[in-house]
């Protein structure tokens, strides 16, 4: 079953042109790590798929439900509000820079939207947090404020956050590209084991041995298609392209 | 000696109506600030420019003579009697003082808070509406908690402001404590009256400063 589908996807901004065509599908539990170059258009293709950014052509799919699709005649709809917000209950999404909200502790960072938005109980909320961040190895941290934190602790707790709604998928923007090499590797970590136990993700990421190892599926873009994807196109790539990208990470 | 003390009781007297329209300004003008504020951001062209002349005119021209119109306005525009508009025990003059203040302190309140919720990052926005929050959840949890440390300073260089301000009121003859000042000081024939008036202006805007630095200090613990 896919949980995401994305099939002749557009996206302009203004006159640039930023996808131009994107066909992804993404089967449950499986691992897609999009790379290619800055610009090629990786983080717009997760900013549409979350609905941080519409989409001027095309069709998505989560989980089963349509987001938005385009008629015959060319007319491009987005379902209702309230379907969109219930779709956005169905993934979640961890950012480059976390996003965490400052003037909340780590507990209340993960906690709030299970309150506030999904209507658990606060011993049920604070039962599944204390179960996340006892995982990712950060439970003497729950009071702690984002602030008192590394950028490495910070991404797991961002981690946690999304996690924490249960998501049916969980995209990944760069998630190591604000960090140094020695916090990189504890956030690699965190995902390799989410891998492990078949959660579906979609990881955008400049790592390259990272994302040759976790990954079911590599997709390589540029210019706002995708070049070439398949199991092992880091190790042997066939398309010109993929080899010039991948030179440059020797 | 007992000049001093009928000097005092006096400019206590005066100090209700001073009071009185400091914190019903504060009162009226902050939700109203945050409100024009909100209207200065909308997508909504014709209302973000009608905001926007609202806030360059209040802005633009004295408050003094923006008091003055909201007293005299209903008569010699509308024709209304003035002893029609008390509002129970308020006399209508204290009731235009407190519309006029409002008005012209939500116009500067809004501005500043305007600054505020711009300067926050995108990314809370949408941090915010990945994890399901409402827009009006996100606003009042996640994005006007942060404001408010932000603006604090600025709230705080208005509300002083706004102490000092309260004299304007005797153009409407508002009995407050700067009229009483001046009523005293002629008639006793010595600027004491004005010397402890500015003591009580100087005392209130210090307990001001000591609230306000309590306030800041209390959202230090993240940054």
């Amino acid at each position: 079953m896919n949980v995401l589908e994305m099939h002749n996807i557009h996206k302009s901004f203004g006159s640039l042109e930023v996808l131009k065509g994107i066909d992804l599908e993404v089967k449950k539990g499986e691992v897609v790590a999009v790379i290619g170059p800055s610009g090629g258009g990786k983080s717009t293709l997760l900013r549409c798929a979350t609905t941080l950014e519409y989409i001027d052509k095309g069709e998505i799919k989560i989980a089963g439900e349509k987001l938005v699709s385009t008629s015959q005649s060319g007319l491009t709809q987005y379902t209702d509000k309230k379907n969109i917000q219930e779709i956005r209950g169905k993934f979640g999404l961890v950012f480059q820079n976390f996003n965490l909200f400052p003037h909340f502790s780590v507990r209340r960072n993960i906690t709030e939207s299970l309150i506030h938005v999904h209507k658990k109980s606060k011993e049920e909320a604070n039962a599944i947090c204390d179960a996340l961040l006892k995982k990712l190895d950060m439970s003497e941290k729950a009071d702690s404020y984002p602030c008192n934190l590394s950028g490495g602790q910070q991404q797991r707790v961002s981690i946690a956050r999304a996690l924490a709604l249960n998501p049916e998928i969980l995209f990944f923007d760069e998630p190591t590209s604000a960090l140094d090499p020695e916090l990189t590797a504890g956030v690699l970590k965190v995902i390799r084991e989410l891998a492990e136990e078949k959660m579906t993700m979609v990881i955008v990421t400049h790592e390259m041995a990272f994302a040759r190892d976790v990954a079911d599926k590599l997709v390589f873009m540029d210019g706002g298609v995708i070049v070439e994807q398949g199991s092992d196109i880091i190790s042997n790539p066939q398309h010109e392209r993929t080899k010039e990208f991948l030179a440059g990470y020797g | 000696m007992a000049e001093l003390t009928s000097t005092l009781n006096q400019l206590a007297s005066g100090l209700r109506f001073t009071l009185g329209i400091f914190f019903l300004t504060l009162l009226f003008s902050i939700p109203l600030g945050l409100l024009v504020a909100r209207g200065r951001m909308s997508k909504n062209k014709i209302v973000a420019g009608l905001v926007r002349v609202y806030i360059s005119v209040m802005r633009g021209t004295p408050l003094m003579l923006q008091l003055l119109l909201v007293y005299f306005g209903p008569y010699y525009i509308f024709g209304v009697k003035l002893a029609d508009l008390d509002v129970g025990p308020f006399k209508y003059r204290f009731v235009a003082t407190i519309i006029g203040f409002s008005l012209n302190y939500a116009a500067y309140f809004a501005e500043i808070f305007r600054g505020g919720i711009q300067s926050m990052p995108v990314g809370q926005y949408e941090a915010a509406q990945i994890l399901g929050f409402s827009k009006a959840q996100t606003f009042f949890r996640i994005i006007l908690p942060q404001v408010i440390k932000r603006v604090l300073p600025s709230v705080t260089n208005e509300v002083i402001t706004l102490v000092k301000d309260t004299s304007l009121a005797q153009v409407l003859a508002v009995t407050e404590m700067f009229t009483m000042a001046k009523n005293l000081a002629s008639s006793q024939v010595s600027v004491m009256p004005f010397i402890v008036a500015g003591v009580f202006y100087y005392v209130m805007n210090g307990v001001i400063e000591i609230i306000m630095n309590r306030a800041e200090k209390s959202m230090r613990y993240y940054s």
